[in-house]
């Protein structure tokens, strides 16, 4: 019983965290259609900008989000504007052009990092680091509680983003069917800068909270990109509650098979992606059209 | 005219056979290199680019290549006899990550490519009998520069000749069928799914025997060296710099790229920034040209070059 949970509970705490670095890769593909493979990249940078914040200025890591948050945002603008709104628009679908353009541009940051900061492994080490506090009867590692709030947080105000304001009306408007809300007056190329902004900003503040529980070198965040990219094939790209569920059965799986099995974590990595792979290739629609599936199968009867 | 092509290609691989005779040790060596990157290329773009199935996780088939030949060469076979066998192994598990992987189309079959190469890394330097993360070395007596050489340049020349070959059979044309539209082409009764295992096969096998000269020539294998996700990416960016979907664009890719490789590694100030020169030669191809330097070329030359290249 104790073992059940301590499973849930971490696998809560890690949800969190998945659903945020997974949002921003599911915002940009519902607004353009483009796979972004830079988002590792993007991770990456933002552990690195925590660190140096926090080095330099020694601000505390999760302070340190409300600088990264809105730098980052400016950063994918910026690299929309320059770089990816250049590229053909493809139709429905998203187009290998646009993945193999951002996987350059992955590759470009990630040389970036090595000139800045070397290739060395680093960690941020903080006064609560390695404190632990008691839930229900489970210890749990203060760093990850910090974590789980400051993506509950994230979400919180993203979900009144999409639904409140112009902005995320659009951008929901513009993920639906592109034509329709250009009839309506939407400035999709606008939509779109911002939905980059967006992604990227969500990639920076996952990528400042995964410095504060992991080591990392700028060859960083590709096991997290895959695991990114199971979420959102498991919880489809459209919602936030589909990308937080897929984010907790994936949180689920992990924590269960290392509790439970003998399988060595070093096979963490090739769960996540056995994961993805069943999910692509037996529901291509992800969790929510499984259920619609099924629902309507059962409604046949 | 139409023959300069193959007239060119053939006089260069009697030259390159031939070298042995005349160049120095150290020429010859980048000559291997750019044979081997030859055939990566050139394998690649069988389904990469005929198909247009574009794989990230290439790097497993030239490690299963290189640890079959290794861990065969260990228990007493000629390593030249276990090229055949890492070869059928290499496209059986082709076949295995193909039957579900080809019911995903464009970049999701992409990125599912991208995991089978991290699993099949993971597994490799986690399981004890390929000798986990620190590798393996092969059984001394096995090193023969100049055999390897000829097989490695032999294999490329073979290799661009079999593309050259496939592009024209009615294989290669269900294959440019697939990659144009793959909604028309079952409709025409094309079985895509088979077309695109049988391509898939082919150039995994190809590139497990590329896998394995490599082992045979450098003598040690380890995950990080022939699993790495880094090689990967060098086989699908030779084609695309190159131009993707034709013969002489791999072996043009091939060629700019080991000689950058070998130029960099070189200077010692440009030797930690070949991750930016990568990134930035695919962005700009992307951006400017998709077709790459061929493409680029054709553009240029256009009248006197499409004569040319006409079927190259």
């Amino acid at each position: 019983m104790r073992g059940v949970l301590n499973v849930l509970i971490d696998s809560l705490l890690a949800a969190g965290l998945y659903a945020t670095m997974a949002y921003g890769l599911a915002v940009i593909y519902g607004v353009m259609r483009i796979i972004n493979l830079a988002h590792a990249g993007v991770m990456m940078l933002g552990a690195y900008t925590t660190f140096s914040l926090f080095t330099r200025f020694s601000l505390d890591p999760f302070l340190s989000l409300l600088v990264v948050a809105p730098l980052f945002f400016g950063g994918g603008v910026l690299l929309y504007r320059t770089v990816v709104r250049r590229l053909p628009r493809s139709g429905g679908t998203a187009s290998i052009e646009s993945l193999l353009l951002l996987f350059g541009v992955w590759l470009v940051l990630q040389n970036l990092a090595y000139v800045i900061w070397t290739g060395d492994t680093q960690s941020i080490l903080t006064s609560y680091t390695l404190k632990s506090v008691s839930l229900l009867g489970v210890r749990v590692g203060v760093p990850a509680l910090l974590v789980f709030g400051m993506s509950a947080l994230s979400l919180l105000v993203l979900e009144f983003v999409l639904h409140r304001t112009y902005l995320g009306k659009a951008v929901r408007a513009v993920t639906q069917n592109r034509d329709a809300a250009l009839l309506a007056g939407v400035n999709a190329d606008q939509i779109s800068a911002a939905a980059f902004g967006l992604g990227t900003a969500f990639a920076g503040v996952a990528g400042g909270m995964l410095s504060t529980l992991y080591a990392f070198t700028p060859d960083f965040g590709r096991s997290f990109l895959l695991k990114a990219f199971c979420i959102i094939v498991l919880g489809g790209m459209e919602s936030v509650t589909g990308v937080a569920a897929g984010a907790l059965v994936l949180a689920l799986l992990e924590n269960g098979l290392a509790v439970w099995t003998t399988i060595p974590t070093s096979f963490q990595d090739a769960v996540s992606f056995a994961l993805l792979f069943v999910a692509l290739v037996a529901f291509p629609q992800g969790l929510p059209g499984l259920f619609t599936r099924l629902a309507r199968r059962r409604a046949v009867r | 005219m139409k023959a300069f092509p193959w007239v060119a290609g053939a006089a260069l691989g009697v030259l390159a056979l031939a070298a042995p005779l005349v160049l120095e040790r150290g020429t010859l060596n980048d000559v291997w290199s750019l044979a081997f990157a030859v055939i990566l290329a050139s394998a690649w773009n069988l389904l990469g680019g005929f198909a247009g199935q574009v794989s990230l996780g290439y790097s497993a088939f030239l490690g299963i290549g290189a640890y079959a030949t290794v861990l065969l060469s260990l228990r007493g076979m000629n390593p030249f006899l276990t090229l055949p066998l890492g070869a059928a192994l290499a496209a059986a598990f082709s076949v295995l990550i193909g039957l579900p992987a080809f019911r995903l189309r464009g970049p999701y079959f992409t990125i599912a490519t991208i995991g089978v190469g991290e699993v099949v890394r993971v597994c490799a330097s986690s399981v004890s009998f390929t000798g986990g993360s620190s590798g393996l070395r092969m059984p001394p007596g096995t090193f023969d520069f100049t055999l390897n050489y000829l097989s490695m340049v032999a294999l490329a020349i073979a290799v661009v000749a079999l593309a050259a070959f496939v592009k024209r059979s009615a294989f290669g044309q269900a294959l440019a069928a697939i990659r144009q539209d793959i909604d028309a082409a079952e409709a025409l009764g094309i079985d895509s799914t088979r077309f695109k295992l049988a391509a898939h096969a082919l150039s995994a096998a190809l590139v497990a025997v590329a896998g394995g000269l490599y082992a045979i020539n450098f003598q040690y294998i380890a995950p990080g060296s022939v699993f790495d996700f880094r090689l990967s990416l060098s086989i699908v960016l030779m084609p695309i710099v190159g131009g993707v979907g034709t013969i002489a664009g791999p072996v043009l890719g091939a060629l700019v790229f080991s000689t950058l490789q070998i130029k960099l590694l070189s200077i010692p100030a440009l030797r930690d920034s070949y991750l930016f020169i990568y990134g930035t030669l695919l962005i700009v191809v992307m951006l400017f040209e998709p077709k790459g330097i061929l493409g680029l070329v054709r553009r240029v030359f256009n009248r006197r070059l499409r004569r040319f290249y006409a079927d190259a």
